[in-house]
């Protein structure tokens, strides 16, 4: 059963089209250092506008890591060296001139862990509008608060104890509030590194089933290690391994006849 | 499967289901191939013993299926283990299909031998049944060494099966024309022919699917088609 990905062996080059007729993000050329050490490996590929797509592979690949060059979280790590470029609208987001406060508001982010603030409900979602300014006035917030919440469909469980600690919440929840938190500022794009890993299988469903609401309005990238989950919730995957972008592609095509032989191998479970 | 699982369990089960297969395949051909010799030798016993061994390739049908059944719900297989379960279940139900005709073949024959038959001018029912034979055979090998040249040349030889039908339809109804009395005999006759060359079709599809299972597409062109039977009327 080889005669389908027998032209594609070299590493260095990805199979399937990295590029999308209606770009949001582009990476172009990337490689990213830790001290020495190269972690990703000149990838190149484009997340379309409106556009849910899965990063997949084995721990340390880099799939997290690249995600993390999305909106500038790697500038955290001191040993973090970043090549190639990154445009978001065409704006190269590694520019002096680029404030990351605004950039993460652009381009928000989901955790592994649900991180609430130590706050109440009200004030995790207030939080990003109050420092972004982009309330009007106290009803302007509420609305913000509200409507985040609503399209994180928390609103119904959570709307008669608006002051009570986020922190109170269920882990399903508190994800929940924590995607409500990231939608409140307008991102474009939404990153979530794993956001379902410490999640029961309906807090699971429920996050998906936002996933796949949200992705009407923004772009969004969810790094996961669970096979079906990319198959249920991304229109598109990309393969990582060793740090490099093995293949991308439609995902009904990635997990039914996969081009690449790696590709092949990871998400059927076999030793490579 | 030149690739093992890391889970080795899965498999064990993958095998167990491809094993199953193969059993029921084999079976398939091994009843056809009894069914078109006891139509030559007419011996009573071996036809009786296609008939009634037939619901083995049932049980084995509905083996394979909770197989692969149980496969699906408890491993999701992907990509070619995802391709392997679906065509086993495809296959499985072709090759208990098959089966099917072997047995009324042979409940057709029997009533042959009481009708004292003799094969009719212009009609032999062994040389369709010993190619359709070869057919299966070679599907199961393009099945068993994922060979997809081979699948597509077993695909393409089904015409030679619609022809032979087509060649047949019009003798025997030659024959009960100038003969009424062979009208039981030609009515027999003309079922027998129709069950090989459905055989032979069924062949074409589980080609068709080892074409799938190795490629991860369909076949695109239409299959070379030459049974003209249901479309002319005998002179």
């Amino acid at each position: 059963m080889v005669n389908i990905k027998d032209d594609f062996k070299d590493l260095d080059l990805t199979v399937g089209d990295v590029f999308s007729k209606d770009a949001r993000l582009k990476a172009r050329n990337v490689n990213v250092f830790y001290g020495i050490n190269k972690a990703i490996n000149n990838v190149t590929i484009d997340i379309g506008n409106k556009e849910v797509i899965s990063f997949i592979g084995p721990s340390g690949c880099g799939k997290s890591t690249f995600l993390r060059c999305f909106n500038r979280m790697n500038d955290t790590i001191d040993s973090c060296r970043i090549e190639g470029k990154i445009t978001l609208e065409d704006e190269n987001i590694y520019d002096d001139k680029i404030d990351v406060v605004p950039l993460r508001a652009r381009i928000g982010m989901v955790f592994q862990k649900p991180n609430p603030f130590p706050k109440s409900i009200y004030d995790n979602v207030a939080y990003g509008p109050r420092i972004h300014g982009l309330s009007e006035n106290k009803e302007h917030l509420d609305n913000i608060v509200e409507e985040s919440l609503k399209r994180a469909g928390l609103w119904e469980e959570v709307n008669d104890r608006l002051l009570s600690p986020g922190t109170g919440l269920s882990g399903g929840q508190q994800q929940r509030l924590c995607i409500a938190r990231a939608i409140a500022v307008s991102p474009e794009v939404i990153l979530m590194d794993e956001p379902c890993s410490a999640l029961d299988p309906i807090a699971t469903a429920k996050i998906e089933e936002l996933i796949h609401e949200l992705g009407n309005e923004y772009s969004i990238v969810i790094v996961t290690h669970s096979m079906q989950q990319a198959a249920r919730v991304s229109k598109r995957t990309a393969y990582f391994h060793l740090g490099k972008l093995i293949e991308v592609g439609k995902t009904k095509e990635i997990f039914t006849r996969p081009r690449h032989n790696q590709t092949e191998a990871y998400i059927s479970g076999k030793i490579g | 499967m030149e690739n093992k699982h890391i889970l080795s369990s899965f498999d064990d089960d993958l095998k167990k289901l491809n094993d199953n297969l193969l059993k029921l395949g084999n079976g398939a051909l091994t009843n056809f191939d009894s069914c078109i010799d006891n139509f030559g030798t007419q011996d009573i016993g071996k036809i009786e013993k296609v008939i009634n061994g037939d619901i083995i390739l049932d049980e084995l049908d509905d083996k394979v299926q909770n197989l692969g059944f149980e496969i699906i719900a408890l491993r999701a297989p992907q990509a070619a283990d995802l391709r392997r379960v679906i065509v086993a279940l495809k296959i499985a139900t072709i090759f208990e299909r098959i089966g099917d005709y072997s047995r009324n073949i042979s409940n057709r024959t029997k009533l042959l031998i009481e009708l004292n038959y003799s094969d009719l001018p212009g009609v032999n029912i062994g040389k369709m049944g010993q190619k359709t034979l070869t057919m299966i055979e070679d599907v199961i090998e393009s099945y068993t060494n994922e060979d997809d040249k081979l699948a597509v040349k077993v695909r393409n030889s089904d015409v030679k099966i619609d022809k032979m039908h087509t060649q047949y339809y019009l003798e025997i109804v030659a024959s009960m024309q100038r003969n009424k009395k062979l009208a039981p005999t030609g009515a027999h006759l003309l079922f027998i022919a129709k069950n090989i060359e459905r055989v032979a079709d069924y062949v074409t599809d589980i080609a068709e699917q080892v074409y799938f299972l190795v490629n991860g597409k369909v076949l695109s062109d239409e299959r070379p088609k030459a049974d003209e039977s249901s479309f002319i009327i005998p002179e």
